[in-house]
């Protein structure tokens, strides 16, 4: 099975809020000083399932694909060392202030570029802007069916069975190949990189394509042209008040209180 | 959260590695660590986690199916695991160790032997120096190995042996002849197989710290091995073979000492920050402030002498000098950082909640194994009157 994984390099989820900030002007998150980046935390889910499937075929190829500046070789290069076969890294300025739609028909270009594939796997999202969107906007682009929150992935039935996370339980799904599936951190603890396959992952060349290489035009990618605009970023005031309701009984307080709750229209 | 504590190692692939150790650190072994000590429990599946991803090779060369990476990546690891456990660097550090002793001075036969079965958990090593009455002054050993036709007897009682009942193979320093001078030149290593007859395993030390990995004492009663088993097939070389790889330890135990005193720098930073007095966290008063910045340019320098004595090792220069700063200078401001640590927390640093109490009971072996502090002044002070002919 040929299998493509994207993933994603995102500030560590785990910076503190004090050290979240925010250029409102330039509508940009200005990068905490001295916290590396991450590996988006589903994205090693993604390329774990890969290679499960890939071991449970006993042969096929899994390569790797993000889309970011230079240091997104790190996300590759940690894909390649859990054991993933080759990586291209979509790298461009004219990607800088992208939407999730040019992110999705980016990626749908370079699958189309590496000669397609049997399986387009992802994390359920990215943990910074956390819409979960690029899968389905990647099946779009490609014209292929997608799963989106799989716990476990196995081949069979039509092409793949997928049993999917809900709000209130699970569904069993079977999907034609080619598919573009999510998944979900449910699927289970992905492997630690060996020494070894670092020391493999540290030779190989990561290829670079830029927007031209997609053959994406000047009037496809740039802010200028997102499908979705970016109106204003900010990070939200959380104001607290603390009123003591007052009262000699419980049931004197809660009444006072349902009367405070009603003057504020809140029930 | 995410801080790169390989930014200061100059091989990318070094960092790689040591990022990557970094995160099963903190996923697998900081959780988890405290439990396995205070049940002085040997941490099996950390081991599997280390084996796993194929630290016990990592100094091995590749034809022996090792990974022959360098002493900077060594070190850089070392100081991971140290952050999370120090046993856990401890328990590699004999293995490195008794690895290179055979890779630079052993026979081919035993490098072929060996070297292979260190790269698989199957076989771990030991190293048996210390005696009841010989500590510091190793050539003052009395653990006797005789000829007799083919094989050597060895007789005598060790102490403070590092993996003294897990281990496969044991570098042991004896004396095959006791009456030589000067004393070293009567010194001979041997590998000794777990299962020699004669060889009896002892019992296992309590601890102050340090715990979860077996610290034992050791016993020869004639305990016969083969004239094959002497480390690089000629006696009298044993103590020069031994100190050699000593260095090896000694860059691991200052990457330890760096390690523990980053895990108890990391705690103290953050609880300034959220822990208030007088109305305001204590980061803000300036006695924090000052601790803080002693701290954390005590651990920045060990760092960069533990880093730069593996770096020359990696480069084949004399390091006894470099290793022997290192290790001196990173164990002992590992002391002091985590008892500044103690200080910023106050009284929950006393509980048993934090795992700096496990730090603070594990700092002050860093100052004795693998040479004391004075024994460091000692090789640092020999060492430094090389390069000052009068």
């Amino acid at each position: 099975m040929n299998i493509i994984v994207c993933v994603k390099q995102i500030p560590d989820p785990e910076t503190p809020a004090a050290s979240f900030k925010v250029d409102e002007a330039a509508k940009k998150v200005i990068p905490a000083q001295g916290i590396a980046p991450v590996v988006n935390p589903y994205d090693p889910q993604a390329t774990e399932a890969a290679l499960r499937l890939k071991e449970a075929d006993g042969g096929g190829k899994v390569t790797v694909i993000s889309l970011g500046p230079d240091s997104a070789r790190d996300a590759i290069k940690h894909a390649l060392a859990m054991g993933a076969d080759e990586g291209v890294l979509l790298n461009d300025p004219a990607f800088g202030d992208i939407d999730n739609f040019q992110t999705a028909n980016a990626l749908a270009k370079a699958i189309e570029k590496l000669g397609g594939a049997d399986l387009v796997l992802m994390g359920r999202a990215s943990a910074d802007w956390d819409m979960g969107v690029v899968p389905t906007g990647v099946g779009q682009a490609l014209n292929v069916p997608v799963v989106t929150v799989a716990k476990a992935i196995e081949k069979g039935g039509a092409g793949l069975k997928v049993e999917r996370v809900l709000d209130d339980g699970f569904q069993s799904v079977e999907v034609a190949l080619p598919a573009v599936v999510s998944v979900s951190n449910e699927f289970g603890e992905p492997r630690y990189p060996q020494l070894r396959q670092i020391m493999m992952a540290a030779k190989k060349t990561v290829q670079v394509w830029g927007a031209a290489d997609l053959g994406l035009g000047a009037d496809e990618v740039g802010a200028a042209n997102r499908a979705m605009p970016l109106e204003a970023l900010y990070v939200p005031k959380v104001e607290s008040n603390v009123e003591i309701i007052e009262g000699d009984t419980p049931e004197e307080k809660a009444a006072v209180l349902a009367q405070k709750l009603r003057a504020a229209k809140l029930v | 959260m995410a801080r790169d504590y390989a930014a200061d190692i100059l091989d990318p692939l070094a960092r790689d590695v040591v990022n990557n150790v970094g995160v099963w650190v903190e996923k697998e072994v900081r959780p988890n660590a405290s439990e396995f000590e205070h049940a002085d429990a040997f941490p099996e599946p950390l081991l599997k986690g280390m084996s796993d991803m194929g630290l016990f090779g990592i100094k091995i060369p590749e034809q022996y199916g090792g990974l022959d990476l360098t002493f900077e990546c060594y070190a850089g690891v070392c100081m991971e695991l140290a952050r999370g456990w120090m046993s856990l660097a401890g328990i590699i550090n004999t293995h490195v160790l008794v690895g290179y002793a055979i890779n630079e001075y052993g026979t081919a036969e035993q490098k072929q032997y060996y070297l292979p079965k260190l790269v698989e958990p199957e076989m771990r090593c030991a190293l048996s120096i210390t005696e009841p009455d010989a500590g510091s002054d190793a050539q003052a050993i009395k653990t006797t190995a005789r000829r007799d036709g083919d094989d050597y007897i060895i007789n005598g009682q060790k102490m403070w042996v590092t993996n003294g009942h897990r281990a496969g193979v044991y570098l042991v320093m004896t004396k095959t002849d006791p009456a030589a001078q000067p004393r070293h030149k009567g010194i001979t290593a041997f590998l000794v197989p777990h299962d020699t007859p004669g060889f009896v395993k002892g019992k296992k030390f309590d601890k102050l710290g340090y715990k979860g990995v077996e610290t034992t004492e050791l016993s020869f009663e004639d305990a016969r091995v083969p004239a094959s088993a002497v480390l690089g097939g000629s006696e009298g070389s044993g103590f020069q073979h031994i100190m050699s790889a000593l260095e090896v330890g000694r860059i691991n135990v200052a990457a330890r000492g760096v390690g523990v005193a980053q895990a108890a720098f990391d705690d103290a930073i953050r609880y300034a920050q959220k822990r208030e007095a007088f109305g305001k966290p204590i980061f803000e008063h300036q006695a924090q402030q000052l601790r803080l910045a002693e701290m954390a340019t005590k651990i920045r320098a060990a760092r960069l002498l533990t880093f730069d004595a593996a770096r020359k090792k990696d480069a084949g220069e004399r390091s006894d000098l470099d290793a022997g700063m290192a290790k001196l200078f990173s164990t002992e401001i590992a002391q002091e950082v985590v008892l500044d640590s103690m200080r910023i927390h106050g009284g929950v640093a006393y509980g048993k909640e934090l795992p700096l109490e496990r730090y603070y009971r594990d700092a002050p072996l860093m100052i004795i194994a693998e040479g004391t502090s004075d024994i460091q002044k000692i090789v640092i002070a020999r060492s430094l009157v090389r390069d000052y002919p009068v």
